[in-house]
């Protein structure tokens, strides 16, 4: 696979430690074009081997607006369906970049480790220090001892490692949109995190054609008015959820978008620090960036402050566990103060409506009924490699549009009836 | 009516490129120009190996950038020796900013002992002008006075057309640091500096550097013995400088020893490393060069640089290094075999991990704010002594694939205007007069 690829898949046997590293076959590409579709054949491929499948869409770190988006597929421990969370902020794009474009994880070590993903290489490193670490700690860990602060770590906190159900694999310092316990998968392979660094090129078939593409796109979706909305509350609002501006604006210090994305999904709230400080904070912490729309609705209606749904996230984020179903079985339960919901983290047990019903995460669909129309929205976002939430407001981008820059990016052809095939895969 | 243009043998010459104390990054420049032309006979010497008999073993020597001071006390009067020895049996000295002032007249401490061309350099105060930007690089103390740098990067040169070259060129090259010179002999002078460019960078007063610079010779040759020196204040042999790059190729290929260095089968000695064990190699190898350019790329955007003898260095010095070897690796992942001695895969291996180590050791130094030099030290000193140790395997098994020694060229004897190469496949096509 020569262009838009490192043309790399590596198989990872954590029981016995070996690595395996197979070429990415095109016929492989022209079958399951890419994304979720890959991933989900190797998840079938290795399925013995109770696998996480790593990967990212032909789209994913292009100029296409939007491509942001890495994939972790799995079967969920909720759930018991093979399932696909997104990764996104840049954690996807140095995936891309990172030499490898599909990678499976199967069996499980017998003690901790954690896998170092960097320019076509992969090592398999002993996580003894990293263990019992929360997510923050075993981030600054990892990033301090490889000398660079812009690995992307997935990571476990100590919910993953105690095997919770609710135990949620974050990005970096941030909470992601797992809603099936791969957190929980995580931690019963002893893979305390995986860290992300890539300093690789893709090569574009028709790159002058490619770019000039992506800028008609670019600038046909200025005008959507849709898709002129910045941070987590107009988005929230935008997707038909509850408008949560006038709760979180008093504390918001900036917006942040993931890789490439036109909208800012995430927004940083100051909690520990004033928010219209000009100045560089002297405070080690403080805030929270609130990648998730799912549980601040809930906090919010359970009657918190913006200030505490913050610190309860904060926690949720270091411990490793879903802020979504804390939230709820908070709310439930009648807890209100930072302090007491975060004591019940450790013995905290479902179920939990918040459980992902689709094999995709309902990162932002709670005020919109799980239907045919998002499903299908968000396959073409897990199999291309763009944002999800993104690719719901972004109506501009046709599926049409998409396949063709795939076409013009790897000198191969995707028909619509290939895409159908591949969601009908994805779905069944 | 055109000159009959014969084809004949041409037999690569052996060139040693210094990579010991004091040299820069800028030696890399050199590798890539001579790959490009197809001279793939290189070898990598260092302060120890000129002042033992390294020297005889090569037709050229190039010394690019760095610092001129630490390189002649590094030698000393032992390597002053060699290489006058070395040049007046017919070799051709190549230098380049501090390789062009090494050999310039001196009386300064160890500087001295290379008193082997006449010529003087126009930098040269009492007192300290005016610094209009970059004021750390503006000047390096010399005794009670100063060399001062008037201006920095791309200048504009003209050659000057004497036998054999033929006609005048005007072309830019990039100047760091390097010297403009003035001669008593007029024949002696191949380009000087004849303007400067919208590129170009001032250090002082522009009136200053115009005087400094512009009407003052570039490049010099000078003949010692049966060899010659050529001297060049800015760096012709920067890759991005194609119209410098030719005018040094056709310049040396003018003074190349008649009579070159016996061949040396790159083979001898050598152990073929292929399958498993050439995978094994390349991946722990590669695996340590990703780790130190990530971190090098991160510390590219710190506002972090050190004072190394009298030279500066900064952060970004760090990834020319590290990017010289990492595109050259993919040639070991396609070929069948290399080519290397004993021992030296696990001591290249080594090597890398300890630049990796002390890359770590500077970020982490930094965030805590802590002292760097001493680790920076040791960091150039490493990156010099892995990318001359990789770039010595990979030019021997280069060298064998290529079988680059028989390839032929056309030329006209004792004439050379124009050398036509492809670009990145390295072989010199012909030489037309």
């Amino acid at each position: 696979m020569e262009y838009l690829a490192s043309d790399k898949i590596a198989i990872v046997d954590l029981n016995t430690r070996d690595i395996i590293e197979d070429e990415l076959d095109e016929d492989l590409v022209l079958d399951k074009i890419g994304g979720a579709g890959i991933t989900k054949h190797l998840y079938d491929q290795h399925s013995a081997g109770n696998p996480i499948v790593l990967g990212t869409g032909l789209l994913t770190g292009t100029l296409v607006p939007g491509a942001s988006l890495g994939i972790m597929t799995a079967k969920s421990p909720s759930t018991g369906k093979v399932s696909h969370v997104p990764l996104n902020l840049d954690a996807g794009m140095e995936l891309k970049y990172s030499g490898f474009d599909y990678i499976v994880i199967k069996g499980s070590a017998d003690k901790p480790v954690y896998l170092w993903i960097h320019d076509g290489i992969l090592d398999i490193n002993d996580a003894g220090d990293l263990w019992g670490k929360d997510t923050w700690a075993a981030t600054d860990h990892i990033r301090d001892e490889m000398g660079d602060d812009l690995i992307q770590v997935l990571c476990i906190g100590q919910a993953g490692e105690k095997a919770s159900d609710l135990a949620q694999i974050g990005i970096n310092y941030w909470q992601s949109a797992d809603r099936f316990g791969f957190g929980r998968l995580c931690g019963e392979k002893n893979l305390k995190l995986i860290a992300i660094r890539g300093m690789g090129l893709l090569e574009i078939s028709e790159p002058e054609a490619f770019v000039e593409d992506c800028a008609e796109l670019i600038a046909a979706i200025r005008s959507n008015n849709n898709t002129q909305k910045q941070g987590i509350a107009a988005v929230s609002a935008a997707l038909g959820e509850e408008d949560l501006s006038d709760w979180l604006s008093p504390l918001t210090h900036r917006h942040m978008a993931c890789f490439n994305t036109p909208v800012a999904t995430n927004t940083f709230l100051f909690t520990d620090e004033d928010p219209a400080l000009l100045e560089e904070t002297t405070v080690t912490e403080p805030g929270f960036l609130f990648t998730d729309i799912f549980p601040l609705v809930v906090l919010k209606k359970a009657g918190l402050s913006a200030k505490d749904a913050g610190l309860v996230l904060k926690a949720c984020a270091k411990y490793g566990i879903d802020g979504a179903a804390v939230a709820e079985l908070s709310a439930k339960s009648g807890l209100t103060s930072p302090e007491e919901i975060e004591k019940t983290f450790p013995d905290l047990k479902g179920p939990v409506e918040s459980t992902g019903k689709s094999v995709f995460s309902p990162w932002a669909a709670m005020g919109q009924d799980i239907n045919a129309n998002w499903e299908r929205r968000q396959a073409v976002a897990y199999i291309l490699g763009l944002h999800p939430i993104w690719l719901q407001m972004a109506t501009d981008l046709t599926e049409k549009k998409l396949l063709d820059l795939a076409g013009l990016g790897t000198e191969m052809e995707f028909t619509p009836d290939t895409l159908d095939e591949v969601i009908g895969d994805i779905l069944a | 009516m055109e000159p009959r243009v014969q084809e004949t043998e041409f037999k690569i010459p052996k060139i040693g490129i210094y990579t010991g104390k004091g040299a820069s990054h800028s030696w890399l420049w050199f590798v890539e120009i001579f790959e490009r032309l197809g001279f793939y006979n290189l070898c990598f010497l260092t302060e120890f190996d000129l002042v033992s008999d390294s020297l005889e073993k090569v037709d050229v020597l190039a010394v690019s950038g760095g610092d001129t001071f630490a390189i002649a006390e590094a030698l000393g009067p032992q390597g002053a020796k060699q290489l006058k020895t070395f040049i007046t049996r017919g070799g051709l000295y190549l230098g380049s900013c501090a390789g062009a002032y090494l050999p310039l007249n001196s009386s300064k401490e160890h500087l001295n002992h290379f008193n082997f061309v006449p010529a003087k350099i126009t930098n040269l105060t009492k007192t300290l002008p005016e610094s209009h930007g970059m004021k750390e690089k503006l000047c390096t103390c010399y005794g009670c006075s100063f060399i001062f740098h008037a201006v920095r990067e791309a200048v504009e040169v003209t050659t000057s057309g004497l036998p054999p070259f033929g006609e005048s060129a005007t072309f830019t090259a990039p100047l760091y640091g390097g010297p403009p010179m003035t001669v008593t002999n007029p024949a002696s002078v191949m380009a000087t500096y004849t303007a400067f460019t919208d590129k170009t960078l001032f250090l002082v007063d522009r009136e200053l550097a115009e005087k400094t610079l512009l009407g003052n010779a570039a490049v010099i040759r000078e003949k010692m013995g049966h060899g010659h020196l050529h001297l060049f204040g800015p760096h012709f042999e920067h890759p991005h400088f194609g119209e410098a790059n030719l005018f040094l190729a056709n310049a040396m290929m003018l003074d190349l020893p008649h009579q070159t260095v016996p061949s040396e089968t790159p083979e001898n000695g050598m152990a073929i490393l292929a399958g498993s064990k050439k995978k094994g190699f390349i991946r722990d190898f590669k695996r340590e060069l990703s780790n130190s350019r990530i971190v090098a790329a991160g510390l590219e955007m710190i506002p972090l640089k050190w004072t190394i003898g009298s030279k500066i260095y900064e952060t970004g010095k760090i990834r020319v290094f590290l990017e010289a070897l990492w595109q050259r690796i993919r040639s070991f992942e396609t070929s069948g075999f290399i080519l290397v001695r004993a021992d030296e895969v696990d001591h290249l291996v080594q090597t890398a991990l300890h630049v990796t180590k002390n890359i770590r050791q500077i970020k982490k130094g930094w965030d805590r704010k802590m002292d760097t030099l001493a680790t920076a030290t040791a960091l150039f000193n490493l990156l010099n002594k892995t990318s001359a140790l990789f770039l010595e395997i990979y030019f021997r098994s280069k060298l064998f694939h290529a079988d680059s020694a028989k390839v032929r060229m056309l030329r006209r004897p004792g004439q050379f205007r124009k050398i036509e190469y492809e670009r990145f496949h390295g072989q010199i096509k012909k030489m037309v007069a």
